[in-house]
């Protein structure tokens, strides 16, 4: 058995989703294999970065050390239509660009202010969006990709967060199998630092 | 006849139902086959998904664009979920047609619904009998709670309701075992409700089948919440976990998987079922099994489809059509209204174990001297939980901060919804489609259903109560809603072969046995003469009980 067949049976192994490294891709493709959408190492490592400035490495793991964009890529491709994932891809590469433009240099490059500030002024435009089409339905939403983009890649970089193993349990108190039901729980025991270790 | 084909009873279903009929038709004696149309799903061995973390799912429990593909009904509602996609049947495989919307879950494997049911689990009052022939709708039931108390004893003993004796007068107390609790702000808007309503309304404890105390062999409830893929503790009740084994045990019981019942078969020189026809769903063979007794318990749908593909040739709209009853009535209860707000304070507590259970409010519209602008009536099933995290944090949208937040509780919200009762009406039914087939080749059913003028009143006030109760407990910001009624979603089908005093109006005596083939027994929900607004399946528990052990009396005194 080559080296390959045995990295690959060894992914089968271990996740059967198989998040491939990316020793098997050719240069330039996405780390993992994807079947719906086209991404490339390029555009992987720009959602990297927008998903590292959502949830940064400070103290605790970041984005990045939990593999988070690649979680979001692999639900853009398995869970969206086709509509929603031409929209990420194309407001993905607008976003990029908007970057390189503004920045000088690419968004990974940026400093986590810059990288913040571009990030919130899609928040602002997404509030506005959705105040407006409070007041009126009619009204059609704003179509800029780059909204499809960063609303489907912070929803998913969070869902993947908060579900993940880091997450649920060092962050918080998660038991497979509890075994009772506390109805009257202190809430500062929710936190697993505190339960674990300083109280 | 071959001997090999021929038993004592036949049970085709292995639902909720249908495993109470193996049960009690096996512990008396008699030799059964009990026939499922999908895959067999042995107990914990085969709860493939039961034991993993929330991140070990590939989706994290998301739905994939091929799921939602695969499952054109099942997408409508929030039970198509990567966790247990496998329980719920092939859609494609198993079409249907709705003449008007209707969502049909079903799970085609041994165990049915039993496996992915709500478990909760109410008896009828005597006034839920009472009331078709008290409002002059449809038929009067042959039975009252009375022929119905003790069966529903028998019934909670053995499968394990847990729950609280309220002593509310609508919501008769049952043979219980301890409840589980209502979490703090539960326990304060249901002392608010009995202070501002004086004690007329109640917020109680839900009754579940989930077990709190180990029980025949069974592990009591870890507080997983995580039912729905099959319980490796065997805490709650389903067929598997309480009805199989039992049935198993006696040494009676041969179980067939992919066995689909296309008919019964009809002999018109005794007036009686001799068997029933089975096509193999694997490898497309026709068998024919005979016995003495058969049970129908494949579903409220699924039932009536059989009979309506039965004895054609005497009655061409099926065995047990001669009342013109056969496939109407079809009932479901009606839901997807009610409120939610948040619960200030209380951020100091939280609660820990994951409660596989809510609140209950029993009825009480149009009892006591209430008379509003429709009859019967709804309850309510809900909870308060603490979000995980705050989604409201002004000015945190992303960063470090941001992060953290996440990983701090949330505020409280306390929400509840309706489950309203559907009267029976002729024109909601059921048929088979000659020209459109499945994948066997069979005719597939046609569902036409919709609610009505009665239902559509009793929704505002199912909607407008919920708020006034919550605001009245003191919860804030409360938000109605009120989606669309389609029927189906309650997945509480019944009624279309319901149960009369008289040949010519109902498909079943009071015993559940068919006016036109008295050896074939119905007692899933397509016995149901009216709804009520409980959940019905502890009520299909102790029709089925009640009907095997009329059968087996019957037997022996050779009237069937």
């Amino acid at each position: 058995m080559d080296r390959r067949t045995v990295i690959k049976n060894l992914a089968l192994v271990i996740g059967g989703a198989a998040l491939l490294p990316s020793c098997l891709h050719e240069t330039g493709k996405a780390s993992i294999a994807l079947k719906k959408i086209n991404v490339s190492a390029d555009q992987e490592k720009f959602l990297a970065d927008v998903a590292e400035t959502i949830i940064p490495k400070t103290t605790t793991p970041g984005a990045k050390d939990l593999s988070l964009h690649l979680f979001v890529l692999k639900m853009v491709d398995d869970c969206f239509s086709k509509n929603d994932q031409d929209a990420f891809m194309s407001g993905l590469d607008k976003l990029k660009a908007d970057a390189e433009t503004r920045f000088g240099k690419s968004f990974g490059e940026a400093s986590q202010a810059q990288r913040e500030s571009l990030l919130n002024e899609l928040e602002k435009k997404q509030a506005e969006n959705q105040k407006a089409q409070g007041k009126n339905a009619k009204k059609p939403a704003d179509a800029d990709d780059r909204l499809t983009f960063y609303g489907i890649t912070k929803g998913e970089t969070i869902y993947g967060y908060t579900n993940s193993k880091y997450f649920m349990t060092k962050e918080i108190v998660y038991e497979l199998v509890p075994g009772r039901y506390n109805p009257d729980y202190p809430a500062k025991n929710f936190k697993a630092t505190l339960k674990h270790g300083l109280s | 006849m071959s001997a090999n084909n021929t038993y004592d009873a036949i049970v085709v279903g292995s639902g909720i139902s249908g495993g109470w009929a193996a049960k009690e038709l096996t512990e008396k004696g008699l030799k059964t086959l009990m026939l499922e149309r999908g895959r067999n799903i042995e107990h914990i061995k085969d709860y493939v998904n039961a034991n993993k973390a929330p991140w070990e799912f590939e989706h994290r429990g998301g739905r994939t664009q091929k799921m939602i593909e695969d499952h054109p009904v099942l997408k409508r509602d929030y039970v198509l979920t990567e966790v247990n996609e496998d329980y719920w049947v092939n859609e494609k495989e198993s079409p249907y047609v709705e003449e008007k919307p209707f969502d049909w879950f079903r799970g085609y494997h041994v165990g049915g619904r039993s496996l992915m049911w709500g478990r909760q689990s109410y008896r009828w009052h005597d006034s839920d009998f009472e009331a078709n022939l008290k409002d002059g709708v449809a038929v009067d039931w042959p039975i009252r709670y009375a022929d119905l108390a003790p069966w529903y004893s028998y019934v909670e003993k053995f499968a394990g309701i847990s729950g609280n004796r309220d002593g509310v007068p609508i919501l008769p107390d049952g043979d219980f075992m301890p409840a589980m609790d209502m979490n703090i702000v539960e326990k304060d808007v249901s002392a608010r409700l009995k202070a501002y309503y004086k004690g007329n309304r109640h917020m109680i404890i839900g009754r579940t089948a989930n077990i709190t105390v180990p029980h025949e062999g069974r592990t009591n409830c870890q507080y997983r919440n995580k039912c729905w893929l099959g319980c490796p503790f065997g805490a709650y009740f389903s067929t598997q976990s309480a009805t199989l084994p039992a049935a198993t045990k006696t040494g009676n019981l041969t179980l067939r998987p992919w066995s689909i019942v296309t008919k019964v078969l009809y002999d018109k020189d005794t007036k009686k079922a001799k068997g029933v026809e089975v096509l193999d769903a694997e490898t497309n063979k026709t068998y024919e099994y005979y016995a003495k007794v058969i049970f129908l318990n494949a579903s409220t749908i699924n039932t009536a489809w059989i009979l309506q593909n039965s004895a054609t040739d005497i009655w061409p709209d099926g065995l047990g059509s001669s009342s013109g009853q056969l496939g109407h009535n079809l009932m479901d209860h009606h839901l997807g209204v009610g409120a939610s707000g948040i619960v200030e304070g209380y951020e100091d507590k939280y609660t820990f174990g994951r409660r596989a259970n809510g609140i209950y409010i029993p009825r009480y519209r149009n009892l006591d001297g209430d008379k509003r602008d429709y009859i019967r009536g709804f309850g309510y099933q809900g909870g308060a939980g603490r979000e995980r995290w705050s989604r409201d944090i002004p000015e945190l949208n992303l960063g470090g901060e941001f992060k953290d937040a996440l990983g701090e509780p949330g505020g409280w919200t306390m929400g509840i919804g309706g489950f309203g009762e559907t009267l029976p009406y002729h024109d909601n039914r059921v048929y088979l489609d000659k020209t459109k087939k499945d994948k066997w080749g069979l005719p597939v059913p046609v569902i036409n259903a919709v609610i009505k003028d009665n239902e559509t009143k009793m929704r505002i006030d199912m909607a407008n109560d919920a708020k006034e109760m919550l605001e009245a407990a003191g919860v804030k910001n409360v938000n109605i809603y009120n989606t669309e009624a389609v029927l189906g979603k309650g997945i509480h089908e019944m009624g279309t072969a319901r149960m009369g005093r008289d040949p010519k109006s109902s498909v079943l005596n009071g015993w559940n046995q068919v006016w036109d083939a008295q050896n074939v027994f119905v007692t899933d929900g397509a016995a149901m003469t009216s709804a009520a607004c409980q959940n019905p399946s502890l009520t299909y528990m102790a029709l089925t009980a009640r009907a095997a052990n009329h059968a087996v009396e019957e037997l022996k005194k050779g009237n069937i």
